[in-house]
């Protein structure tokens, strides 16, 4: 059997699931909170899984649920339409893919048209929720700080994109009007869960595809759980080898680590088997931050060739679009390895970002 | 439909691309190209971009957002997977190649 993945949101029905009763039939007097789930709410935001609400009913029960619940949740779908829609917005909405949902109902038509719609979604009774508690899809291999504070982090997500739909310029301005930090730092023993974890999370901005590096070439090895902390924690000591961290942080929140990559250098040619990028991130200008300090930092050492070899995988499309856009180009047949050219002019980076080698580097 | 009627820079009959052997016509495609683009940009001066106006860097700036998003809609209305076909994303070099590469593609008449 393979890896089992790591649910990251669940979708949960409100009438008879999360509440006692259903909410319009209630009167006055709306039902309260189912017990077991709102312990299981608690006991799986606190490994750094989300919580959404879809629900046939009006805005307010949503509101109700939150109130009797004790919960924020990510997202609310309240309306009359199907189910799966309602989920693959939440998706949508939160950057993340519909197989990395969960759906809990009381109504088996309704479980019975997600599963159908939506085959990838774990689709569950309210009683099999009580119990997934303890299942390996709900137990991510590591939890962190970031983890912790997933469900707000998403909460300032909301309130940044309302600012950028309101702000009238391009996004370059918009990112340098939010107070956007870029911090790219070589990596520590204390960062190594949090890589460990971001390599197993992050899919549209992962060079590897969730493949263990082979370290010679940089070519793919077997699908599998190789990037754990271990891996890590060996390349930290590794000759030849960096492992980078990027942090983000703006006025609207702190992101913690974001992503980060493994650069192996030798004899003038630099290769990173391994870049990857939390989704939350895109069109906050991380990614190409990273790559175009990458560049600059290939071409000051003296470097002639920069390769980022990658698994396209039809799920990493926004990971090869940042490639193509900052010169990026597989030069040859499978396995693609991209290729920069490093004897141009180096790419210009933005002011707000901290790196090594770079001016003001060794500031803030 | 966003109408997105033909700038001052629009492409006339037999302007080039990067060749289309039979397919859709690239004139309207890369209207509906431009006015996605200003859509999801909300910079509506991209309703007026030249079939060679670059997609990376100035003047559209497209992003792994924008792109993601523009290559969605490609395979939404012209059901064709720009990122599958194109490993090199050599298509969206400009416009003009973008819309070339979507009409030799798109059956006649696709888009609607």
């Amino acid at each position: 059997m393979t890896a089992v993945s790591t649910v990251k949101c669940v979708v949960w029905d409100i009438d008879n699931t999360l509440l006692t009763g259903i909410y319009l039939e209630s009167g006055d007097e709306p039902p309260g909170a189912d017990p077991v789930l709102a312990a299981a709410l608690a006991e799986l935001g606190a490994r750094g899984i989300l919580h959404a609400l879809a629900s046939k009913n009006p805005p307010e029960a949503a509101a109700h649920t939150a109130r009797v619940t004790g919960w924020r949740f990510a997202a609310a779908e309240c309306g009359w339409g199907n189910k799966s829609d309602a989920l693959t917005r939440i998706a949508a909405t939160l950057g993340i893919a519909v197989d990395a949902l969960a759906f809990v109902d009381d109504d088996p038509y309704e479980r019975a048209e997600v599963g159908s719609a939506l085959p990838g979604v774990l689709v569950l009774s309210p009683e099999e929720a009580a119990e997934a508690v303890g299942w390996p899809e709900f137990s991510p291999p590591v939890i962190t700080a970031e983890a912790r504070r997933r469900g707000e982090m998403y909460a300032e997500r909301q309130r940044r994109q309302e600012a950028e739909r309101a702000f009238g310029g391009t996004r370059e301005e918009f990112l340098e009007s939010a107070g956007t930090q870029v911090t790219i730092a070589a990596a520590t023993a204390a960062d190594v869960p949090r890589l460990a974890e971001l390599a197993a999370r992050t899919r549209q901005f992962n060079s590897a595809a969730g493949r263990v590096p082979a370290t010679e070439d940089g070519a793919a090895g077997p699908p599998g759980e190789g990037m754990t902390q271990d891996w890590f924690q060996g390349l930290l000591s590794a000759p030849d080898c960096d492992v980078v961290t990027v942090r983000l942080r703006d006025a609207f929140g702190d992101d913690g680590m974001v992503g980060g990559c493994v650069i192996t250098r030798d004899a003038g040619t630099w290769t990173v088997p391994l870049l990857m990028m939390s989704c939350r991130t895109m069109g906050r200008g991380v990614i190409d931050a990273l790559l175009a300090w990458l560049t600059r930092q290939a071409t000051q050492a003296g470097a002639s060739r920069l390769r980022i070899p990658c698994v396209p995988d039809g799920r990493n499309v926004p990971l090869r679009l940042a490639l193509a856009a900052a010169g990026f180009r597989v030069p040859g047949p499978p396995p693609a390895v991209y290729q920069r050219d490093l004897g141009t002019s180096r790419p210009a980076l933005p002011g707000w970002v901290t790196a090594p080698g770079e001016p003001g580097g060794g500031t803030a | 439909m966003i109408p997105a009627g033909p700038g001052p820079d629009a492409p006339g009959p037999g302007t080039p691309g990067t060749g289309t052997p039979g397919g859709a016509d690239p004139a309207p495609i890369t209207d509906d190209l431009r006015a996605f683009l200003a859509s999801a940009t909300g910079r509506d001066e991209l309703l007026h971009i030249p079939p060679t106006a670059a997609l990376f860097g100035a003047p559209v700036g497209l992003d792994s957002l924008t792109g993601t998003l523009l290559l969605r809609e490609i395979q939404r209305r012209f059901g064709v997977d720009v990122a599958g076909e194109d490993l090199n994303l050599d298509s969206l070099a400009t416009l003009g190649a973008l819309a070339a590469f979507v009409a030799a593609r798109a059956g006649p008449g696709s888009g609607r």
